[in-house]
């Protein structure tokens, strides 16, 4: 990050390298399109190096990498409900919003009940409010603790946990006869 | 079930979610012991949680080798700084971005471009830009908390069958805020979107105003005011107008 920061870009190599992937299925479990979650990877990594400069030494990569990335999967995703409702009225979420993406090498029976589950919790998912669904997104997909994701999102400790809490409880709604 | 169930609710699916601190934890386990209802709560939740696992999106991989990311993201850093949408699929399926990739690493190794002085003019067109950006935004941002109080409108845990804008009152308040910003930064640049900020700046008071917990009737109101001023689709018209 130091030599990022000193404007090196072949410093952007190793940390793509380390994080693209991390942060492929972070902006995939929230935007649920490859091509969409493919441009969050992009633009974060573009952001990451104009904003290496500012980069805190004492903070972690990681983090900041997701919060870059959640930012702009939230971005992308007011686009495209901008799109959608001047083309025509929003439905409500009901498949996966791209299923071109696999899990490397399943069977085809795991591939099918996984392609299912996923459209199942793609449409749950798209039902959360956009913080509502960052939040979750960051604790079910890339494993940040309540105090890391307050911190990634700017919002305050009680606000992640009663927005998760939120959360979980629209996903049981949602993901009732699945579990049952 | 206990009077004072509700208030256990949050914690339980902070357990499920494994996000509580072990002092937390240990008190509501205690709880657990005594309340059935809070044990079937956190079944359900972990029910829910466990079928992520079997979500495909944890272990999908990306379309493109990292090589073609990287020199994406080079491309991306000579250009402009708008990012243009790219169809990643079709460039999967072609060996010939693996070619490309292969040509274009090299330039990882380019110097950076030392900066020259940035002339006044320059300065002034680019204070400008960032005015009629930051109204964009702001306009974007309204907007998609318009559409959240008109679209998304969550049951209130704390009183059933009121409407939860605890989340939008306090993102309008922000705004409203970032709104006295922009009229002391760029007046004379926005003066076309006036009309516009101002019923939105309007709307957004409105929501600023209303309790956490509000009666569906309440925000009826907005709703009609925004259809009637057709402010949805003017932000469409004015932040496009605005970003050029």
């Amino acid at each position: 990050m130091q030599r990022l920061a000193r404007g090196e870009r072949d410093a952007l190599g190793p940390l793509m390298e380390r994080h693209h992937r991390r942060l492929f299925r972070i902006a995939l479990s929230y935007l649920r399109d490859v091509d969409e979650a493919m441009d969050a990877v992009q633009e974060t990594f573009v952001k990451a190096y104009q904003a290496a400069a500012r980069w805190d030494p004492v903070s972690e990569v990681a983090p900041w990498l997701s919060r870059i990335a959640v930012n702009h999967s939230i971005d992308i995703y007011r686009r495209r409900r901008r799109r959608q409702r001047s083309e025509a009225p929003m439905p409500e979420a009901t498949t996966d919003h791209d299923d071109r993406w696999r899990a490397a090498d399943p069977s085809p029976e795991s591939e099918a009940s996984g392609r299912e589950v996923g459209q199942r919790i793609a449409a749950a998912l798209q039902s959360l409010p956009e913080r509502q669904r960052a939040i979750f997104v960051l604790r079910h997909y890339d494993e940040r603790s309540l105090p890391e994701i307050a911190d990634t999102l700017g919002m305050s400790l009680g606000t992640v946990k009663s927005s998760l809490h939120r959360a979980i409880a629209r996903l049981r709604e949602r993901l009732g006869s699945a579990t049952a | 079930m206990t009077l004072f169930h509700g208030r256990w609710r949050a914690r339980v699916s902070l357990l499920a979610a494994g996000a509580l601190d072990p002092h937390e934890e240990a008190a509501v386990q205690a709880h657990l012991a005594s309340c059935g209802a809070c044990r079937a709560d956190l079944e359900a939740s972990r029910r829910a949680l466990d079928l992520l696992d079997r979500d495909p999106a944890r272990a999908a991989e990306p379309p493109v080798a990292i090589e073609f990311l990287k020199t994406r993201v080079l491309a991306r850093l000579d250009e402009a700084p708008a990012p243009r949408p790219f169809r990643w699929g079709l460039a999967a399926a072609g060996l010939a971005a693996a070619a490309l990739a292969v040509a274009i690493l090299p330039l990882l190794d380019r110097p950076v471009v030392t900066e020259k002085p940035v002339p006044d003019e320059m300065l002034a067109r680019m204070e400008r830009r960032l005015a009629r950006d930051s109204a964009a935004r702001y306009l974007d941002e309204a907007q998609d908390l318009l559409v959240n109080v008109s679209a998304h409108p969550a049951d209130c845990e704390k009183d059933h069958g009121r409407i939860d804008v605890g989340e939008e009152a306090r993102r309008s308040r922000e705004l409203l805020e970032r709104r006295a910003l922009m009229v002391e930064l760029g007046g004379d640049e926005v003066a076309s979107a006036q009309p516009l900020l101002d019923d939105v700046e309007g709307l957004l008071r409105e929501v600023a105003a209303l309790p956490a917990c509000v009666r569906a009737e309440s925000l009826e109101a907005i709703h009609r005011q925004m259809e009637r001023r057709h402010v949805l689709m003017k932000i469409d018209l004015v932040t496009r107008e605005l970003r050029g």
